[in-house]
């Protein structure tokens, strides 16, 4: 269980200072001022990815999380709406559901029965003679918390804990191309996110664990072993063999674009292992009848996005990941593979495809968690101050489509993850970004 | 076959398991512990299934696994550890497993199926204590090539739980 600490609200002074152009300061990582802020501006204040509209399909169903350190709950009324509630009994503050998933109309709190909908009302208070009449007539502001501000895209909600800010299309910007993108996959537009979130404990900073899901450089070195002893990476690593590009989206959104390499290879399913057509002969179908042979093509050269949305919501390909901070030390990395409703044969390649790369013994994410710790451990020292992250700066091309470099291993998404933190930390007090 | 009670109560109190059987689990445990990736994987049938569910009534079929190895995968695996760079596991963790509570769960003309507990003490930055059951399906009918390992299942205590990185062998 995590332990809840109320600390004093956080000073907001000098964060711009420790954002450069080419360079980040040491203390965004490890400044326990900087994750309470940061928990504030970014996770109670802004948008925040919470859960898929696959994840609760039918009325009653229901999965708890957390945004930022607050208990949520995530339900299907039986109005078929997704309420996003405090996860806490209105009477003394229970944590009133404790399972990760499941279905149900109401919720009661074993402590004194206080019983909630799953739209959040309250509707039994037990043993009410004890309660004034009074008291009794404001029973209707009772209810769970709701979050103030709910709203989805593609499937995605996302919930905002502050009733003010952008909405959630602005916040979004350019990243729901990448959710289209994604959804181009799918012969209904709809993913199935319920084969079960492997949650993998990174001893690092959040942002060290969402800046890597798009660093470019990395792979040929972190990921050495795996090209060395089981497979050849899809296509290479090496920038000046390949048309891979790299994006910052603005807002915080980045993204590693292999657009380029796969429309020039012109090629299906590199992304997929380069898996033929015939080994999925029932999605191959299903997406014909609904997209037409052309755009079916085009889907399966394309393929998924890699694709960064600030903050917590990484489209890892064929794989959906969210981030969940802890401390300014630790984080938890949640991922399941995004499965296409139906589609049992290309299902189970999925569910064996990120089990081979990702969560705590992938043959690729062990190693990012190794260096993430490694990383953290490192920035115990105090010298040299600032991190760079100057590659590729004086190449960045401005783009209808955002910041873009030609050179996959530039660090130009880091870059615009940084400008935009900045922004949000910094913002004045009441403008939410 | 001896029956059970005369095979448990003179060797080991694992009632009714071969001997050779309980040995053998007690080198596959040994040869992970101590990182010796290579000898560990000839332990391997060629129909292997190694399995780290997320949860105890998981179907591999639709829930996803933390590990889900079938030989193939188990031979990449230990390639990737044996190349050095395999961070995660460089250098590999000092490991001590205890094996405990052996079960003698299924026996049919071809394999013996154990069920046990174990506990790991793996320290790589600090101590970490990993704990669960593990179901081990072993081969016994080539006598040449000794038993040989068909399925591993690693039930963990805490595969609930947020898992930090377990790049070693289970």
């Amino acid at each position: 269980m995590t332990e809840v600490e109320t600390r004093p609200a956080p000073r907001r002074n000098g964060v711009r200072d420790l954002v450069r152009p080419d360079r980040v300061h040491g203390s965004v990582y490890t400044d326990p001022e900087v994750f309470e802020l940061e928990l504030e501006r970014i996770y109670r204040q802004g948008w925040v990815f919470v859960a898929h509209e696959s994840e609760v399909p039918e009325p009653g169903d229901y999965v708890t999380r957390r945004i930022g350190r607050e208990p949520m709950i995530v339900s299907r009324g039986r109005d078929g709406k997704v309420h996003v509630l405090a996860n806490r009994c209105a009477h003394r503050g229970n944590r009133l559901c404790n399972a990760e998933r499941g279905n149900s109309t109401t919720f009661r709190c074993p402590y004194h029965g206080w019983t909630f909908k799953n739209d959040g009302a309250l509707v039994a208070v037990p043993m009410r003679t004890g309660y004034s009449e009074e008291f009794l007539a404001r029973r209707s502001e009772l209810g769970l918390a709701p979050a103030p501000r709910v709203d989805e895209y593609g499937g995605f909600v996302f919930a905002s804990l502050s009733p003010d800010g952008i909405s959630l299309r602005e916040h979004l910007g350019r990243a729901t191309g990448a959710i289209d993108r994604l959804l181009a996959l799918s012969p209904t537009g709809g993913l199935d996110l319920r084969a079960g979130w492997m949650k993998h404990r990174h001893f690092s900073n959040w942002k060290m664990v969402i800046e890597n899901n798009v660093d470019g450089y990395h792979a040929l070195f972190t990921h050495q072993s795996v090209y060395e002893a089981v497979r050849e990476a899809k296509v290479s690593h090496v920038p000046s063999k390949v048309e891979v590009y790299v994006r910052d989206l603005g807002d915080g959104h980045s993204e590693i674009d292999y657009l380029p390499e796969y429309s020039r290879l012109d090629e299906e399913f590199v992304w997929f292992g380069r898996a033929p057509r015939e080994k999925l002969p029932r999605y191959v179908a299903a997406m014909e009848e609904a997209h037409g042979p052309e755009d079916t093509h085009k889907a399966f050269v394309v393929g998924p996005p890699h694709t960064m949305i600030f903050p917590n919501l990484f489209l890892a390909e064929m794989n959906i990941m969210f981030v969940e901070p802890l401390a300014p030390g630790e984080t938890i990395a949640y991922t399941t593979p995004a499965l296409i409703p139906g589609m049992d044969e290309l299902n189970t390649r999925m569910l064996r495809r990120t089990e081979g790369a990702m969560g705590p013994a992938g043959f690729l994410i062990a190693d990012d968690g190794e260096i993430g710790a490694r990383n953290q451990l490192g920035l115990a020292a105090r010298s040299p101050e600032w991190l760079m992250l100057a590659r590729g700066a004086t190449t960045d091309v401005h783009e209808d489509s955002g910041t873009v470099n030609h050179d996959k291993s530039s660090e130009t998404p880091q870059r615009g993850l940084w400008q935009h933190w900045a922004s949000v930390l910094d913002a004045p007090e009441g403008v939410n970004r | 076959m001896t029956s059970a009670t005369e095979t448990g109560s003179v060797r080991t109190g694992a009632v009714g398991i071969d001997p050779a059987i309980e040995s053998f689990l007690y080198l596959e445990a040994r040869l992970a512990d101590e990182a010796r990736y290579s000898e560990w994987e000839a332990l391997w049938d060629d129909d292997g299934l190694y399995w780290v569910p997320m949860s105890p009534d998981a179907d591999p079929n639709t829930d996803l696994s933390y590990v889900y190895d079938n030989r193939r995968r188990i031979r990449s695996r230990v390639a990737q550890l044996n190349t050095g760079s395999r961070h995660s596991q460089t250098p590999p963790s000092m490991m001590r497993r205890l094996l405990t509570n052996l079960e003698l769960l299924d026996r049919d003309d071809d394999t013996v199926t154990v069920g046990s507990n174990f506990v790991l003490y793996e320290y790589r930055y600090d101590m970490s204590v990993w704990a669960g059951r593990v179901i081990h399906r072993v081969r016994t009918t080539d006598p040449e090539r000794g038993p040989r390992l068909v399925a591993k299942t690693v039930h963990l205590v805490n595969a609930g739980a947020p898992l930090p990185t377990m790049a070693f062998l289970l």
